[in-house]
């Protein structure tokens, strides 16, 4: 029985007064892999945004694991993205403490109290994403894939029902990329919903899934005409 | 090379807690310092208000028990401070010795009255109190005349008045001071962590726990700040103290322990409200308004 896990419908994305994007109606399925794609500017990272309750929803309705988007209360904001692991195009690391006290300040925010279960739970994300050998470091310390790796390592802390990762391989290598999209292909076969803003089409062959486009306003899905 | 960096950062964020720490401390010496004004302005007034004094004479009739009574009564009430009984002839003695010449000679008789002299607590010298008190002490029969200097008290009400208002205004202006320096350096220093307040919200951190940290952060700062400021205090006390012993400024430990304690209790509430308000502006702000 599918469970749909994002809804919009008749919603419209804005940056301040700037519409982004009109007419907005999408369904995501529980354990799906839905790729977004568009050209730089047409209001990928600002429907991610959306979607997390940085940007509000002005028009239009809108559900997410379970909690409206169009009249949520800044008070609910919290306890949507705990439930959501955002990877941010910007990173958005913690840079006055390394790799491990930026995931433990993300347990302890999210309620974890037990120290050596968050010592293993932060041991098994870096090492899902190969970052085990420099918990100590800080962002600073680190080269941009580096950085990227650990964004995406803390947005599994919690398990998340729903991924939103803002181009999670942009400052990759081809190889690292890959890896990095296994890591997100295995976390997707446990069962988790994953939406991926990317403009690496390699990926996109190579792994082909359901597909989001962003062009002239407009947020549609792509008939895959290759599909078998 | 990177740890010569983390150096660098370690010691811009101590410079930052210093200046928070030293401003805390200098602005709390100084409130201190004005609070003791204050209440010796208090002590040195109520030192002169209780040298007024309100004389009843008794008529010559008056029973020795009325007298005994009476003066009971006055020692039992609380304006009183002392009383002292003048008998007529330790008057006309005093009185003899004040002109040089013994007036009972040529007289014949003792023309004065036996007396009692009040002295009152500062806080009932005021020309309505005393009106007041006066009023109810002659209605009784054996009282003849009742005598105190009545301009006078009003001079030194309207002396010690002006003068608390002006230290009092001086004081509350110096105080607000105080509290917009103590929150400018700590809202700089929560400023300098904008983005990283911002980042905690975005990974799904409460309001309450992102702020939790700095408040507990800053209201160390608060207590290292005004427990310098309590040393330089206790400092100059103790010179002010051995120059001036007459003033009595250490003798009334309760009210020394009460101006330490609320320049402690000043400045972990002024720490604690500054950094709850400062980190609130910017968990209150949109991502892009940061950068505004
Ligand atoms: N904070 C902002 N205020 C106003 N306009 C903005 C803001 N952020 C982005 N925009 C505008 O919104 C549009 C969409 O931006 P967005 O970041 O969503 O694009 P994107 O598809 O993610 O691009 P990229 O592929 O480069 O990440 C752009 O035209 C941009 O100029
Ligand atoms: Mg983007």
């Amino acid at each position: 029985m599918p469970e749909t896990i994002l809804e919009l419908s008749d919603a419209s994305i804005f940056q301040r007064e700037t519409l982004i994007l009109s007419n907005v109606n999408i369904e995501i399925q529980k354990g799906e892999f839905v790729y977004l794609i568009g050209k730089t500017g047409t209001g990928k990272s600002s429907f991610m945004k959306t979607l997390y309750g940085d940007l509000p929803l002005q028009s239009g309705y809108g559900q997410i694991v379970g909690i409206e988007l169009q009249n949520l209360k800044e008070k609910q904001i919290p306890f949507l993205r705990r439930k959501l692991g955002v990877v941010f195009q910007d990173f958005k690391l913690l840079n006055d403490r390394n790799v491990k006290e930026n995931l433990i300040f993300v347990l302890k925010a999210t309620g974890w109290k037990d120290k050596s279960r968050m010592d293993k739970k932060i041991d098994e994300v870096l090492d899902k994403v190969g970052m085990k050998t420099k918990s100590f470091k800080f962002p600073y310390q680190l080269s941009g894939g580096e950085q990227q790796r650990v964004a995406i390592a803390r947005a599994l802390l919690n398990d998340p029902e729903l991924i939103l990762a803002d181009e999670p391989t942009g400052n990759l290598d081809p190889q690292t990329s890959v890896e990095v999209m296994q890591v997100l292909q295995e976390i997707n076969a446990n069962g988790n919903t994953i939406l991926m803003a990317t403009h690496d089409y390699a990926l996109l062959l190579k792994y082909p899934s359901k597909t989001l486009k962003c062009d002239g306003q407009r947020l549609f899905e792509v008939v895959q005409k290759q599909q078998h | 090379m990177a740890s010569s960096f983390e150096k660098y950062q370690k010691r811009r964020l101590i410079t930052s807690y210093f200046s928070v720490v030293i401003s805390i401390a200098l602005v709390l010496f100084l409130v201190g310092l004005l609070a003791l004004l204050v209440l010796n302005t208090k002590k040195v007034a109520d030192h002169f208000k209780e040298q007024i004094a309100l004389t009843i004479y008794l008529k010559d009739t008056a029973k020795e028990v009325e007298i005994d009574q009476l003066q009971k009564s006055l020692a039992l009430s609380e304006y009183t401070k002392s009383i002292e009984f003048v008998s007529k002839e330790q008057a006309a003695k005093a009185y003899s010795q004040e002109i040089g010449e013994d007036f009972m000679e040529f007289l014949g008789y003792n023309p004065l009255q036996n007396s009692i002299d009040v002295y009152f607590n500062a806080d009932y010298v005021s020309e309505t109190k005393i009106a007041e008190i006066s009023r109810d002490l002659g209605e009784k029969e054996f009282v003849d005349e009742i005598i105190y200097d009545k301009p006078l008290i009003a001079l030194l009400n309207d002396n010690i008045k002006r003068l608390s208002f002006w230290i009092l205004a001086v004081s509350g202006l110096l105080t607000f001071i105080a509290v917009l320096l103590i929150n400018s350096s700590i809202r700089l220093s929560v400023y300098a962590k904008r983005f990283t307040i911002k980042t905690m919200q975005m990974v799904g951190a409460t309001k309450r726990f992102i702020r939790r940290p700095f408040i507990l952060k800053s209201v160390k700062l608060g207590i290292i700040g005004s427990s310098i400021s309590l040393v330089g205090m206790a400092v100059v006390l103790y010179y002010l103290d051995k120059s001036f012993p007459e003033l009595k400024l250490i003798s009334d430990e309760v009210l020394l322990a009460a101006i330490f304690a609320g320049v402690l209790i000043l400045g972990i509430l002024i720490s604690w409200l500054s950094t709850f308000f400062a980190t609130q502006r910017f968990l209150n702000l949109k991502t892009d308004e940061l950068y505004y």
